[in-house]
């Protein structure tokens, strides 16, 4: 009778031993853990963001450039001339980030960044696609669903090589910001570079483990966990994204 | 014990696809209504329009945590460990938004 009483108790008891309290594989809870303190690090460089963007007073309201129209070739400078882009006020997002590829001399503001979010969104879908097909043993389908997320992957790192490239032809610089405030763009710099090394390493396991779907290391195996895995970290770089976009872009 | 059930293996395939696809369309929406609210707005500059983008980015973040990275179906303490110290952030988002205020009075 106390010997059964004794085994209830014990039951009842998660953190009694016997089993993982987390109910989770140990490679898994590993990476919950590094993007836990991975997402620490990213926390503290928007903080830092909001940091300075809050010391600034806000931008005036854009009222000369409207969206679509037509934008002449010093953009930039005819925005100090009119006080827009002064060094004690933080620059307005929309006349900053409103270039968009083969598209020259209109005003198309924050139309490259969404699209950079929805390639990133959507490279997010289709990893977990993978994930879903790796339960499966769907070897070709976990394949197939790696090559579009490793392009959209590397998508969106042409996308943001082109940005950089954009905004260094301006003149912004770690220590140079034409559009205002300089810590606008050391931080801009600063956190999608280190966002955008996420990226890079991400692709950099997702064409590691397309190889070894290829080469049958997880079919020997019997379970495809390294894709759930990498899958984690490749959603947490996505989940960045969407804060990095609201804090550069949107605020 | 509830806690070890594992239901990432119960759910049916098709039924985690249409899961997938309903949480993209969910997280593309959302961002449409961020870039509209961004226009909407453009000549507000209070603290409450910047809490509306934090939280539709929070809102976003729970969609991609609790589908995509399967945590909705996780045991319970896995949620707890990884939740719960993000109240940290929390923290020093607000300690840093009193402190700016000191620096931005003194610029």
């Amino acid at each position: 009778m106390s010997h059964t009483t004794a085994l209830t108790t014990e039951k009842k008891s998660i953190w009694g031993g016997g089993k993982s309290p987390f109910s989770i594989s140990y490679g898994k809870l590993m990476m919950w853990i590094f993007l836990l303190s991975d997402a620490f690090t990213f926390s503290s460089l928007l903080v830092a963001y909001g940091f300075v963007r809050h010391t600034y007073p806000s931008p005036i309201a854009n009222e000369i450039v409207k969206p679509l129209s037509h934008v002449q070739e010093n953009f930039t400078e005819h925005m100090q001339e009119v006080g827009y882009f002064t060094t004690d006020k933080w620059p307005l997002p929309e006349l900053v980030f409103n270039h968009f590829p083969f598209i020259h001399g209109i005003h198309l503001p924050l139309f490259f960044v969404s699209l950079m979010t929805f390639i990133l969104i959507f490279s997010s879908v289709t990893m977990v696609l993978a994930v879903e097909a790796g339960h499966r043993m769907a070897k070709k389908e976990v394949a197939s669903y790696m090559v579009l997320t490793i392009l959209g992957g590397a998508a969106f790192l042409g996308c943001q090589a082109w940005e950089w490239t954009t905004f260094i032809h301006e003149g912004a610089r770690l220590d140079h910001n034409p559009f205002g405030p300089m810590a606008f763009a050391a931080l801009f710099f600063i956190v999608t570079g280190f966002h955008g090394f996420h990226v890079f390493s991400g692709v950099v396991l997702n064409v590691i483990i397309y190889l070894n779907v290829l080469n049958g290391t997880y079919e020997k195996r019997g379970h495809y966990e390294m894709v759930e895995k990498v899958g984690l970290y490749w959603h947490f770089v996505d989940l960045v994204w969407v804060f990095v976009f609201t804090f550069f872009y949107l605020i | 014990m509830e806690n070890h059930e594992h239901l990432e293996h119960t759910e049916s395939p098709k039924d985690m696809k249409s899961k997938i696809w309903k949480t993209f369309w969910i997280l593309t929406a959302l961002t449409v209504v961020d870039i509209a609210l961004y226009f909407m707005l453009i000549e507000n500059h209070s603290m409450m329009k910047n809490v509306l983008f934090i939280l539709l980015g929070v809102v976003k973040a729970y969609y991609i945590v609790s589908i995509f990275m399967h945590m909705k179906f996780e045991a319970k303490w896995l949620v707890n460990f990884i939740i719960y110290p993000m109240l940290f952030v929390v923290f020093l988002i607000a300690l840093m938004l009193i402190e700016s205020t000191f620096t931005a009075a003194i610029r």
